[in-house]
């Protein structure tokens, strides 16, 4: 296959017209035409990348992450807030699982994450979430876009528009989910963004990333065939030497024959030890289990993907225990050692200190009761952490009521959340903007206030 | 009824823009034309003292003659929305509640009389019935925010052996008193606030000049007169008329209720949200004076009408503002001279060349006929030309004029046209076959307004009439069935708009509105007219008042139903059938779904006092039963229905909400169009939503907007960019056009061509202009790099359906007929829910127009291919370029079962390779190949045809395999993709 270079040096000989172009065009090789190509962030930060993972349904707080010895004494007399979309008193139920503190720092979280708690001295854990709906779809399209009714944005396509990718190999914002979330692919989409923005969503399985299976008999015949569209795009450029857009579609094809290698090995764990298998509690040559995903994750990073996120559970298969809230040890186990695995295979290998691990879900859960033994969906507060780059290990931030009702101090909304990541990357989220439609849109909206106590 | 009591009680219901849903009144007869005056029979203060209101004494809740198993309760922290005079704070501020109560008035004569009631919300909003003597007079009241009150009724009824009985069956109901007057004569009129002190003493005055005046001026008026740069909150507080008007939010005065009073809650910096004046609190003593003066009735002796004066005011920024570009008239200019007049060929190429050579640049050379005819059929179709339409186009003896002219007329008159123009319009309206809330819903019938699209673009519909059709065809009745029909239709547009969440009761129409606003705005007006909800636009002369003047177009407009997660069946679709027909179905469905409601009623009392053993197996049952009578109820009807829309059973003008809140209401404002583009009225004897008017007032010749948007779009369409960059913002943030005596040229030509659309491509696309090559010269480059000039033709690349439909086409694979509807499951089987959405990709050899598109999930190859937005307008398709793009073209297996099919289609075109070559060539490029690459295309069969031979495939199969290889190379090609 002719490179690039090659390509354009055998067009300067024929050219009369703009030699000085072409040269211009060989000097900025790296970023000819790349919308992707690494942008430098408005000022410099510790994170360059972020493994995002969204735990679908609502992870209730007050059996997870935040201890309410209040609810340990629920009587099945006493009443707070409860009910499917919790605006009734409802019979306050009691959390099913004991707290426990956690590595040094000895933050309490309970028994559905042990693995979790051991990783706690290098955790941030935020108390005071905040959403403003207490539905699952709105809820979830805002804890990814800012947005509670509208398409906008996903805050990876923002990412991806504010710092582009080092790997032009792979796409710069990568989405690890069997199955969707709420909101569809809302949550992934660029909207108005331009589409390489887009998430590309991976699902484990045979072909992770749509097309990337070479689908010709052998490559050596595909590599005739792009030879060929390769000679032919040269002739047609060269007449047209000026149009920058022609030269960006030859590179893409480039990249994608590369891609179709790249991302394999990227998918294929073979060169991993059984150790960091087990770690992660994947079965060798299966790829499921929110293992996969963890392990994915780490590999996509190291490769240099600028955001990946990982999505537990779907629409129709999630946290949203209404009547049963011992279901959420399912849940949890599923994912804990995977995501403590994560957090100490980044630990181990350097990687935390430049990657920004962020875990969260669309809401909480009330402290009355739903159903028999369940509870409802809940934005006043909720539990989130984050870890890694430039973050505050082990501490945690903000608190709610005695009740877990409400947020009793330091609340994070969600704007304030995503304003806090955008500025640990190094971006001033009031200054991220697009223009479309006649306005500039943020992915903060015109709210966001950075949380600055958690910030390293 | 009594015409002049439901105005007032419509008035009412607006004023405090509470939803009933259904109100049943017990019809008020005017008995007496005589204007004899009503008596005062008893007013009761549910639960509190005596009480003297308007000089009427009103009995305590205690007294002897009412009975009541209401709970008591009483809250006088709560301010009351709208603000009430002390009297009748005592009543509201205390009540009787509960979710089933009753209260009964004693010991009256046995007659008739007219009842009011005082209800009011301390929390959060209730909703219940309300029934006078066992008659329910409210089905379905919604009390509101904590705070809102209002006096119900007049009711009349008659007293049942001395007794008036009041009840109240639902959500928690707070009844605070009871107003009963005579049945015969003028009832006084009411005012829930003392009035204003219009004749002050000498003392009050002196009070108001020494203690008042001076601080306003002082502390207020910066920001609270007409001489302010922006007045806050559109309140003057520079004269009597602005005080007593009040702001955006209201009153801010309640004579002799200074605690009531937003002014003092707002100088005592008693409400987090409103803390006047925002530097620094007044004193104490100041904070007491203005206490003082409103316990006076708040004499003002000022005299100057500010409110006028800051009228005129606004009207003459509105003369500023129309002075914008877009906002002028159109101005018609002649095509003006040019020095190379031989190569003008029409208006459009003086204007084009007049700016060229003002920036000392020539036009590109005109394109072969080859690059022509390829970029016209494209342009006008979407598709490829055939090899027999580029070969009857090259033969084409006659002048250059008469057969480009051939071509054009022969390609507007193919039905792919329609497809590919109804298409750009399926962009600016956001069109979707599913509604966008949370299941995201499929519309069946959304097909019925896209092929309406198509066709409306095929038959040349004058755009005004297509403009006026989808507004308000159904206000645009006809004496043909057929044009009737597909009247409704159009309305599709409306009904279109996007749905939100799962729930039923609190649906948020104000969403669904705001997306009718913001598509309306954008797609006739290129105006971000939505930016008005929560606050005057910030850029453009839109203001929140204009916002609800249209919003109360579509609070008076029903808008279908599609299913929701929460109500799974569709309603309010529009019948396509005779109503005889309707009603006849209607009456047998409701006979059979009885038997299905029946047997669902009797499980449920069987379940009710069932043994628990036997509990299991009836809750199954019934299980059973509801779904049965659920899908019964669901089964589509027998007639075909349209997605559109009606005037609503209530026409009403929409109260302005605040930063866009519905639930915090201020003025109602009349329906109107936008003040800046004249601000016309409904007519006072129209009684419908006012659509039509709308639509009236927006292809109006002398709006400004409308032609010169449309235009735009042609322009965009057929050079990649429209003279206006961005299509949808002709306001301030947008920017200006590009060439705007050919804009306003092209705008009045539209007009005067009676809005037609073909005019306008033959125009167009006949230019000298349209007709260049897509070559840069090196002067252009320098001096005009974006070529907003036009010196040559912008290169495209296709859009996502081109590309597709000329895969499918070139393949012999595309079946041209009519898309036809959607495989959707069946009705019957729809419960969609955020947990399981509806979610499916139908493939479809069919052009990628009647690709099934879905709001919330995206079409994965459209995602991949910058396809519209289905969710919000799409002015214009991004062009990106990615490896996905490029892994699409390399591995999609339907790009390899296309590039098969052209492979055949190929090699049987001839039995030699050469021209079999050559064909490849001209149908997938549009252009012969040169003998360069006739010999690398050989050298790539040959490649691929050893390279498999030696794979061990068989040597025929080798070949065929060796021309789909270069099928697929030839489809990676730029050339393949752009059109020059």
């Amino acid at each position: 296959m002719i490179d690039r270079r090659t390509l354009i040096q055998s067009m300067v000989g024929g050219s009369m017209l703009m030699p000085g172009l072409l040269s211009q065009l060989l000097a900025s090789e790296t970023d000819l035409a790349d919308p992707l190509s690494p942008k430098e962030p408005h000022f410099p930060a510790k994170a360059k990348r972020v493994i995002f993972i969204f735990s679908n349904g609502g992870v209730s707080h007050m059996d997870a992450f935040d201890y309410k010895p209040e609810l340990f004494k629920a009587d099945g007399k006493k009443t707070g807030v409860g009910g499917g979309l919790s605006n009734q008193q409802r019979v306050l139920l009691k959390p099913l699982w004991d707290f426990k503190p956690g590595g040094q720092c000895g933050t309490l979280v309970s028994d559905l994450f042990p693995h979790l708690r051991d990783c706690m001295d290098d955790i941030c854990l935020i108390r005071s979430m905040k959403s403003d709906d207490n539905e699952h779809y709105q809820a979830t399209m805002a804890i990814h876009t800012g947005s509670f009714f509208f398409s906008r944005p996903s805050i990876g396509s923002w990412v991806s528009y504010g710092l582009g990718t080092v790997n032009s190999n792979l796409p710069s914002f990568i989405v690890l989910a069997q199955h969707l979330p709420y909101a569809g692919t809302q949550v992934y989409a660029n909207d108005f963004l331009p589409a390489y923005h887009q998430g590309v969503r991976v699902v484990p399985g045979a072909e992770p990333i749509p097309n990337l299976d070479r689908r010709t008999g052998s490559t050596s015949v595909q590599q005739l065939e792009l030879d060929f569209a390769s000679q032919f795009n040269a002739h047609h450029l060269a007449e047209r030497e000026s149009d920058q857009d022609l030269a960006a579609r030859i590179r893409t094809f480039e990249t994608a024959f590369k891609m179709q290698t790249e991302a394999k090995e990227a998918f294929d764990f073979s060169d991993e030890t059984q150790e960091t298998l087990d770690m992660y509690g994947v079965k060798a040559g299966k790829a499921e289990g929110f293992g996969w995903k963890c392990l994915m994750a780490r590999r996509l990073a190291q490769r240099g993907v600028r955001f990946i996120e990982l999505i537990d559970g779907s629409s129709s298969h999630n946290w949203d225990q209404h009547g049963n809230m011992a279901e959420h040890a399912d849940h949890a186990k599923a994912i804990d050692q995977p995501i403590a695995a994560l957090l100490k295979d980044l630990k181990r290998t350097g990687m935390l200190d430049d990657t920004l691990v962020v875990w969260t879900t669309e809401f909480g859960r009330t402290p009355g009761v739903d159903g028999e033994k369940g509870r409802g969906h809940h934005s006043a507060c909720f539990s989130s952490w984050m870890a890694g780059a430039g973050v505050k290990p082990g501490i945690t931030y903000g608190s709610t009521d005695e009740l877990g009702a409400t947020v009793a101090e330091n609340q994070v909304h969600v704007h304030d959340f995503h304003a806090t990541i955008l500025h640990l990357l190094g971006i001033d989220h009031t200054r991220l903007t697009y223009r479309h439609g006649g306005r500039d849109y943020r992915l903060t909206d015109v709210h966001g206030n950075i949380v600055h106590d958690i910030l390293v | 009824m009594n015409g002049g009591d439901s105005f007032q009680l419509k008035t009412a219901l607006r004023f405090l823009s509470f939803s009933v849903a259904t109100i049943i009144l017990c019809l008020v007869s005017k008995s007496a034309k005589a204007e004899s005056t009503a008596t005062f029979i008893r007013g009761v203060n549910l639960n509190g003292p005596v009480v003297e209101v308007d000089s009427r004494t009103w009995q305590a809740g205690d007294s002897g003659d009412i009975r009541s198993n209401g709970s008591r309760f009483e809250n006088e922290t709560v301010i009351l929305k709208p603000a009430a005079k002390a009297s009748l704070q005592k009543i509201l501020h205390s009540s009787c509640w509960g979710s089933k109560f009753d209260v009964e008035l004693l010991n009256l004569q046995e007659e008739s009389y007219r009842v009011f009631l005082y209800v009011w919300e301390d929390n959060q909003s209730e909703s219940f019935q309300i029934l006078l003597n066992d008659q329910v007079v409210v089905q379905k009241y919604e009390s509101g925010p904590a705070g809102q009150w209002n006096r119900l009724g007049p009711w009349m009824t008659t007293s049942n052996n001395g007794t008036i009985k009041i009840s109240a069956r639902g959500g928690a109901a707070n009844f605070s008193g009871v107003e009963i007057w005579s049945a015969a004569g003028t009832l006084p009129e009411f005012h829930s606030v003392d009035a204003f002190n219009t004749s002050p003493s000498v003392d009050q005055i002196a009070f108001f000049e020494s203690k008042i005046r001076p601080v306003l001026i002082e502390r207020c008026y910066e920001c609270h007169s007409v001489e302010s740069s922006d007045v806050g909150g559109a309140l003057l507080l520079d004269s009597r008329t602005g005080v007593i008007k009040g702001g955006e939010s209201g009153a801010i005065i309640v004579p002799r209720a200074p605690e009531s009073s937003r002014l003092i809650a707002a100088i005592a910096y008693a409400d987090k949200e409103l803390q006047m004046p925002p530097d620094e609190p007044l004193a104490d003593y100041q904070i007491n004076d203005f206490r003082q003066w409103i316990m006076q009735g708040a004499a003002d002796p000022r005299d100057d009408d500010t409110v006028a004066k800051l009228q005129a005011k606004q009207q003459v920024d509105l003369e500023k503002a129309r002075d914008f570009w877009s906002l002028r008239a159109l101005q018609l200019t002649e095509p003006p001279n040019v020095i190379d007049s031989n190569w003008a060929f029409n208006a459009i190429d003086h204007f084009v060349l007049h700016q060229l050579e003002a920036a000392n640049l020539a036009p590109a050379k005109a394109a072969t006929r080859e690059s022509w005819i390829r970029r016209a059929t494209y342009d006008l179709t979407g598709l490829p030309p055939t090899l027999e339409q580029i070969d009857t186009f090259l033969a084409d003896s006659k002048t250059d004029d008469v057969a480009f002219a051939t071509v054009v007329d022969r390609l507007l008159s193919s039905e792919a046209y329609g497809e590919r123009w109804g298409r750009h319009w399926m962009d600016v309206v956001r069109y979707s076959d599913t509604a966008g809330d949370n299941s995201d819903f499929p519309i069946p019938q959304m097909v019925r307004y896209r092929d309406w699209v198509i066709d409306a673009f095929n038959r040349d519909l004058p755009y005004d009439e297509f403009v006026r059709q989808q507004l308000a065809g159904d206000l645009m009745p006809t004496d043909s069935v057929d044009e009737s029909q597909n009247r409704l239709i159009a309305t599709g547009y409306l009904a279109g708009a996007r749905r939100f969440g799962s729930r039923v009761d609190d649906y948020p129409q104000h969403l669904t509105i705001e997306d009718t606003i913001d598509n309306l705005g954008r797609a006739f007006l290129g105006s971000t007219i939505n930016c008005a909800r929560c606050h005057d636009h910030k850029f453009d002369p839109i203001t929140a008042d204009d916002y609800y003047a249209l919003y109360g177009i579509f609070q008076s407009t029903r808008y279908p139903w599609p299913g929701i997660e929460l109500e799974q069946k569709q309603r309010d679709l529009v019948p396509l059938a005779a109503k005889e027909i309707v009603e006849q179905e209607e009456a047998k469905r409701r006979q059979e779904q009885v038997v299905f409601d029946r047997e669902v009623e009797r499980l449920e009392a069987l379940k009710k006092n069932a043994a628990n053993d036997k509990k299991e197996a009836v809750t199954e049952e019934l299980k059973k039963a509801r779904e049965a009578a659920n899908r019964n109820a669901a089964r589509p009807t027998s007639y075909q229905q349209a997605y559109a829309v009606i005037d609503a059973t209530q026409i009403q003008d929409a109260a302005l909400q605040l930063k866009g809140d519905p639930a915090k209401i201020s003025h109602t404002v009349p329906r109107r169009f936008l003040s800046v583009l004249g601000g016309q009225t409904i007519a006072p004897d129209d009684s419908t939503s006012g659509r039509l008017s709308l639509a009236n007032w927006i292809v109006d010749p002398n709006n400004p907007l409308t032609a010169r948007v449309m235009v735009n779009r042609i322009w965009l369409h057929h050079f990649g960019r429209g003279l206006v960059a961005r299509p949808n913002d002709f306001g301030r943030q947008g920017s200006p056009p590009t060439h705007p005596a050919l804009l306003d040229w092209l705008a009045t030509r539209f007009i005067q061509s009676g809005w037609s659309i073909k005019s306008m491509h033959r125009d167009i696309m006949l230019s000298q202009t349209y007709r260049m090559a897509s070559d840069r010269s090196p002067a252009s480059l320098l001096s005009d790099p974006t070529n907003a000039l036009l010196s040559s033709f912008p290169r495209q690349r296709l859009d996502a359906e081109s590309i597709r439909d000329t895969l499918l086409m070139i393949s012999g694979n595309l079946d041209l007929s009519r898309g036809g509807p959607h495989p959707f499951p069946p009705s019957t089987e729809w419960n969609f829910t955020q947990h399981n959405p509806f979610k499916a990709i139908y493939e479809t050899n069919h052009r990628s127009v009647y690709l099934m598109t879905q709001r919330i999930q995206r079409h994965p190859y459209l995602a991949i291919f910058d396809g519209a937005d289905p969710a919000v307008s799409t002015a214009m398709r991004g062009v990106s370029t990615t490896p996905l793009q490029a892994l699409y073209f390399m591995n999609d297996p339907f790009v390899h079962t296309q590039a098969a099919g052209f492979a055949d289609r190929v090699l049987q075109s001839s039995d030699d390779q050469t021209t079999q070559l050559e064909n490849a060539f001209r149908i997938s490029l549009g252009r012969r190949p040169n003998s360069a690459e006739v010999d690398r295309s050989i050298d790539l069969l040959q490649a691929v045809k050893a390279s498999l031979v030696e794979q061990g495939v068989d040597a025929n199969e080798a070949r065929k395999q060796a021309w789909q290889s270069l099928a697929r190379s030839m489809f990676r090609l730029n050339e393949f993709v752009y059109l020059d």
